[in-house]
């Protein structure tokens, strides 16, 4: 879209959800809209405030505004990543797009590879950003803008920080007996936020806390049509792993229709070429999230409410009591110079099937001594120190002298979050959530023609919760958020939540593999094993090639 | 206003100095001053064969060519002046002009060039040049091979291309063509050093090509210019493949002979494969005549991807030189224009003066 005076022209992929109180401020000022879309606010907020623009801007956001008059280009990505922009320069030409696949298919940048993003996606199941397969490719990061002009790129800049948003809401602490309003305040106007649409938005709904709530919450926003997809697996059925039943009691207590959508293994086998098509960069997940998009498309929604997130803020995953434990029990051990290399040898040399079957506990003292260590144990694939048994060791070498794993963890960390939760969240916000969650959300979403919008991940949200984050005890978070709707999600449907569910998929991806599925106990460790072994034939492409002699057998 | 910076150049030759690294480092150097973004530009070489003559606001200071000399001197140059910039004009001395840039708290500007660049270097280098504030590149191949071993902000490594002399320009060959007898034949040419170590420039690709131009109907000679120990060998290659009589070897020439030459050529043939960009490619071309070479490293980028110029494949060579001959000489005037706006000098000054500008300004 172009400006009426044709000097500024933009591509925009994303949602503006503030756009109704920008329009009205920016035709205030004497703005005059041509159309009803989001995209034509970013030319005049442009105009009128050049980069500074994007911190007028709530949602999810990757854009690029061409300046006719200036000969110069503008970009910019959202506070949380949450839509991709890739950008390829070979000192020539600068491209962007939206997908990786989108910049090769052009045919003139170059395939060579990344050692970084090889590296990198080995040790974390994802592709850690800025950094692709490809050298010539890389992702502009979440919360910066870049701007290109005859002599080049310059060099991406941050406007956003998420350990800032959390260092300033720990010096500006609330009492405790405010967290239950703040946070559904909070919540509620984000998921207001998040309706915005001139079409029907529907939800992913499953037995946990988030999407229940936000299910309530949706309708304290007023609406009040709402259609619910949950997966339904029939290995699960009549088990208590099986989300659908629960998931029809939140349904009948928010009065939301209700869509269960059964997969089976077989479908899985048979959707997994198109997965591994349709996956821009290699990830271990996703396939759930492809499931469930492909139950909303065929239900006929093009927008879709999702609870991810949640547990990045609100401290749901293990990794919140987990780390700061590690830290505590190790960290003391581990500030020993060379001991947890030394035990990692002694362990892997007196007891070798524990390399084999929990191959991370080796790491324990080598890691656990810093916060980016600690999160590498929780969250690596590979320990960097496995690396060479699956990679090239030049590849190894080089990729962990550019990827720079722990310095770039901890860079994600400054300025100091200032409380253990807050640490925790940023970590698993700025790397989990980022480089695999919401970018698997993209690409699966993409595939099936649906936004995914995301309520828990909203910048305007992490501003509001950022006092509460440092004082929220374990559990207290996902307690609150149960009580946010004016009807709080009904107890038995809590306390379920708290203990999980299963999806089958990661058997599933085993026997893709060509792994019994049936040997396969479902410890977290034997989980991890399969992830690794999943995330070796995705990148070698052999997932979808084992596959098919089995699907024709069958 | 922040005052003009001042700048030490550490290379291996420029003012007085012979080569294509010297000729460059007087463009950049010589663009730069022009720009008059520096207030004071001191340049330290190891080596100065020739008189030196640059122009204001440039010092030379006197040519040491021993390393440990050599590294002294910059030091103490370094030392006793204000340095806010460093420019390095080879990744070999990229570990001195970095410890000066450190010493000095100045910006290290560095400069690549060709094969010199593209293996990984010595780690020292490595670390010096992953130290630079702007790294500058003379095509986009050498950009990528200095990513492919770099832990660098991409950003930061900025392509400007070469540029080449103004002696070169369009003119009637007839007289040169009477002089050297060649007057019915179609005449290729090629301009490059013969290094028996490198091996990379192509003559020998010719050659071997001529008979199956000559069996396609063109009576061709082949003019061979440029010095060194690798023509015995084609010499021989000539003699072998029986085209003696048609390859001519001019060895070094004089300016006012090249520029005839070049003019005077039917078609620029250099299959080279390790051309970090191919500065002859474009005196060919403001010559007025048309080039070919291979679709490998920097040749891609002086023949602008083929938009200026054609690449090909190794193997599609012969039939091309033939295709291309087929055809009269392409108007030379056009060419030279074509190639002037996009590699002439105001494009060079132009490129040197941004890139030196955002440093600047960062």
């Amino acid at each position: 879209m172009a400006s009426d005076d044709g000097q500024f022209v933009v591509v925009f992929n994303g949602e503006i959800y503030n756009y109704p109180e920008l329009r009205a401020e920016l035709e205030t000022d004497g703005a005059r809209f041509r159309t009803t879309s989001d995209t034509e606010a970013l030319l005049h907020l442009y105009a009128r405030h050049g980069a500074e623009m994007v911190h007028r801007l709530r949602g999810m956001f990757a854009f690029a505004i061409w300046d006719e008059r200036q000969r110069r280009l503008f970009l910019a990505r959202d506070p949380y990543g949450i839509k991709p922009l890739y950008i390829a320069n070979d000192g020539w030409t600068f491209r962007f797009a939206s997908q990786v696949k989108a910049l090769l298919a052009g045919g003139h940048v170059s395939r060579d590879p990344e050692p970084a993003g090889i590296v990198g996606f080995h040790l974390f199941g994802s592709v850690p950003e800025p950094f692709t397969l490809y050298r010539e490719i890389r992702s502009l990061p979440a919360g910066h803008t870049q701007w290109i002009d005859a002599t080049g790129p310059r060099e991406p800049k941050p406007f956003s920080n998420l350990a800032e948003v959390l260092a300033r809401g720990a010096a500006n602490p609330v009492p405790k007996a405010e967290l239950c309003e703040r946070l559904r305040a909070g919540v509620l106007d984000s998921v207001r936020a998040h309706l915005l649409a001139d079409v029907e938005v529907g939800i992913f709904l499953s037995a946990g806390i988030d999407s229940g709530a936000l299910l309530g919450l949706m309708r304290d926003a007023g609406q009040r049509e709402i259609r619910a997809i949950t997966l339904a697996f029939a290995e699960f059925q009549g088990t208590s792993e099986d989300e659908a039943p629960l998931a029809a009691r939140v349904c009948e207590h928010y009065g939301a229709r209700h869509i269960v959508r059964a997969v089976s293994e077989m479908e899985f086998f048979n959707d997994l070429p198109a997965i591994l098509e349709a996956m821009d960069q290699p990830s271990i997940d996703g396939v759930n999230s492809w499931f469930v998009s492909k139950a909303a498309k065929e239900a006929g929604l093009k927008v879709a409410i999702s609870g991810l997130g949640g547990d990045e803020l609100l401290g749901g995953y293990p990794s919140f009591s987990d780390l700061p434990r590690w830290r505590r029990w190790f960290g003391p051990l581990a500030a020993v110079p060379g001991l947890g290399l030394f035990a990692r040898k002694l362990l892997g040399r007196i007891v070798p099937g524990l390399a084999r079957a929990r191959p991370k506990v080796l790491g324990v003292l080598e890691y656990s001594g810093t916060w980016a260590g600690a999160y590498l144990l929780r969250r690596g694939l590979f320990m960097p120190s496995e690396l060479h048994e699956v990679i090239d060791a030049e590849i190894v070498r080089e990729g962990l002298r550019r990827l720079k794993p722990l310095q770039r963890i901890n860079a994600t960390l400054v300025p100091d979050p200032s409380s253990d939760g807050a640490r925790v969240c940023v970590l698993e916000s700025a790397h989990y959530m980022r480089n695999q969650l919401l970018r698997d959300a993209d690409w699966v979403g993409m595939a099936h023609s649906l936004e995914i919008r995301v309520p828990l991940v909203d910048f305007t949200l992490l501003h509001a919760l950022a006092p509460l984050i440092p004082t929220l005890g374990e559990g207290a978070g996902k307690a609150a958020l149960a009580n946010a709707p004016s009807k709080p999600l009904p107890n038995n449907i809590v306390s379920r939540a708290k203990t999980g569910f299963n999806v089958p998929t990661g058997n599933w991806m085993n026997a893709a593999i060509g792994r019994g599925s049936h040997q396969t106990s479902r410890t977290p460790e034997a989980k991890g094993l399969v992830s690794r072994r999943w995330s070796l034939a995705v990148l070698n492409g052999t997932a979808s090639a084992n596959v098919e002699p089995e699907v024709r057998a069958s | 206003m922040k005052p003009s910076p001042a700048m030490l150049a550490i290379v291996t030759d420029a003012f007085g100095g012979r080569g294509g690294i010297a000729q460059y480092n007087r463009d950049f150097l010589g663009a730069l001053a022009e720009s008059r973004i520096m207030s004071s530009i001191i340049v330290l070489p190891r080596h100065a064969p020739d008189p030196p003559e640059p122009p204001k606001p440039i010092a030379q200071m006197p040519a040491r060519p021993g390393r440990v000399a050599y590294s002294v001197a910059a030091l103490r140059c370094a030392l006793a002046r204000p340095v806010d910039l460093v420019f390095c004009g080879h990744i070999y001395m990229a570990p001195l002009a970095a410890l000066i840039a450190r010493l000095k708290a100045a910006k290290l500007v560095m400069q690549t060039h060709g094969i010199e660049a593209w293996p990984r270097p010595t780690r020292l280098q490595r670390a010096a040049l992953e130290s630079a504030d702007l790294v500058l590149c003379v095509s986009r191949y050498t950009r990528a091979a200095v990513l492919s071993w770099a832990a660098i902000a991409p950003e930061r490594v900025l392509v400007v291309p070469n540029t080449f002399k103004e002696s070169f320009m369009p003119a009637e060959g007839r007289t040169t063509r009477a002089a050297l007898g060649i007057e019915n034949k179609r005449v290729l040419l090629t301009v490059a050093r013969m290094d028996s170590q490198q091996q990379y420039k192509g003559q020998d690709r010719v050659i071997s090509a001529i008979p199956y131009v000559v069996a396609h109907g063109h009576n061709v000679e082949y003019a061979v210019v440029g010095e060194g120990d690798d023509r015995p060998r084609l010499e021989s290659l000539a003699h072998k493949v029986g085209v003696s009589d048609r390859v001519r070897f001019f060895g070094a020439t004089e300016l006012r002979l090249l520029t005839a030459l070049y003019s005077m050529a039917d078609l620029f043939v250099m299959p080279s494969k390790g051309e970090g960009f191919g500065i002859a490619f474009l005196e060919a071309m403001v010559s007025g005549t048309p080039a070919l070479g291979l679709n490998i490293a920097g040749t891609r980028d002086a023949l602008a991807d083929g938009e200026l110029g054609t690449i090909v494949s190794e193997s599609e060579l012969p039939a091309t030189i033939v295709r291309l001959l087929d055809k009269p000489k392409p108007d030379p005037v056009a060419l030279a224009a074509a190639a002037r706006a996009r590699f002439g000098r105001e494009k060079f000054a132009a490129g040197v003066r941004n890139a030196m500008n955002r440093l600047i300004e960062a």
